[in-house]
């Protein structure tokens, strides 16, 4: 079932005739009409030395398209003239007008270029004839190399700067803070402490009398506010979050019931005073 | 209580005076609360010249002390002021065991996030 289409290719292959061009020929000639340079091309071998374009001489290029065994011309589908720069990569496809008879003409004038051409370069251009038709085989011969006057530089896209790497960045921190000299920290330890002193000095002096300190309505509520100062040490030292929460609410609840004991012994006391 | 005069010696006596009057008229657990305000505020003092002086670096240690300081001043304060005798018009319907619970539940607010605060 497959072999059909591949027999049919074949057999069109096998029917296809082969092309070949008559009279090749390239002239050079300046602006004031004379002869520049006048070769024929082979069909073999491109040319060996370049053929090289000043600003305002004219190339012209012409060849009859036959087929080779009849000799007979032919107007093929496609005929282009590929202008290749090998170290760049550019390439630049011309297309060429043949007539129905064969016969073409290609016409190239520095003045004013085709816009196909590629940026001039430092190696010369590889001028290739390349021609396509479906009841042909195809065709293509290298013709010459091209010497051309150098172009314009290639217009730069307004974007192109945003599309490299920016430069990189050097990120820089902030020095770490210094501790101050030993001595000034144990002077300033003992400004700060020294208020304790003075606190307890000034307390020794006024006798405060604390009557029902340790009986047993009041002792309780003494013990559950240490044991809070207690539990936020805890906290500093080792809890976290939700544990002293957990822990000061389960305490908040057992110092409410005994400050309530607490505080309405001593308003008695206060008020049986008076 | 004398306005103070702008002669110096005139301006000793008036707060030799004044701190015999406070001496005498005040009651021993008020004198008691003051002593305990008074260091507060020395402690704050403290605290406060060593950050501008010398250096503010572990700075939430600084605003923790601090803070405990001027916190602690504020509740004993308000609580002197409710619990004295000499203003019972001014807080009638606060006892003066109200005061001292409210300074109670405050003082430990204020230890939490204090230590909290400290790291």
């Amino acid at each position: 079932m497959f072999s059909l289409p591949i027999v049919a290719l074949l057999i069109a292959g096998a029917q296809a005739a082969v092309l070949t061009l008559q009279s090749p020929k390239v002239v050079v000639s300046s602006s004031s009409g004379s002869q520049l340079l006048s070769e024929t091309l082979s069909l073999n071998r491109p040319l060996s030395t370049p053929v090289s374009l000043e600003k305002d001489t004219t190339l012209k290029l012409t060849f009859q398209v036959v087929e080779k065994d009849s000799g007979n011309g032919v107007q093929p589908h496609q005929t282009f003239l590929r202008f290749y720069d090998e170290k760049s990569g550019e390439e630049g496809i011309q297309p060429v007008r043949v007539t129905p008879g064969g016969k073409a003409k290609f016409e190239l004038n520095m003045a004013k270029p085709p816009l196909s051409l590629p940026p001039t370069a430092d190696t010369p251009l590889k001028v290739t004839l390349i021609i396509g038709s479906p009841i042909h085989t195809p065709f293509k011969v290298e013709l010459f190399d091209l010497v051309v006057p150098a172009s314009q530089p290639a217009p730069v896209h307004p974007n192109e700067q945003t599309f490299h790497p920016l430069p990189e960045i050097h990120h820089t921190f902030r020095p770490e803070p210094k501790l101050p000299p030993r001595p000034i920290s144990l002077l300033f330890s003992a400004v700060v402490l020294a208020p304790w002193a003075v606190l307890f000095v000034l307390w020794s002096q006024v006798s405060i009398r604390v009557p029902h300190l340790f009986s047993t309505s009041i002792l309780p509520f003494i013990l559950t506010l240490g044991a809070f100062e207690g539990l936020l040490v805890w906290y500093w030292v080792d809890l976290k979050l939700g544990q002293v929460l957990g822990y000061g609410a389960v305490l908040g609840v057992v110092t409410i019931l005994t400050g309530k004991q607490a505080l309405s012994k001593i308003a008695d006391v206060r008020t049986s005073r008076k | 209580m004398a306005p103070k005069t702008s002669s110096p010696p005139a301006s000793t006596n008036v707060v030799h005076t004044l701190w015999k009057a406070y001496n005498e008229q005040t009651s021993d657990r008020l004198k008691f609360v003051d002593a305990f305000l008074f260091f507060l505020m020395l402690s704050g003092i403290a605290q406060f010249l060593y950050c501008v002086l010398v250096t503010d670096y572990p700075f939430n240690a600084f605003l923790a002390g601090f803070s405990s300081t001027v916190g602690q001043f504020v509740l004993t304060a308000s609580l002197r002021s409710q619990v004295n005798p000499e203003n019972r018009n001014e807080f009638k319907e606060v006892s003066p065991e109200r005061a001292f619970g409210d300074f109670v539940l405050g003082s430990i607010v204020l230890h939490f996030f204090v230590y909290n605060f400290l790291g």
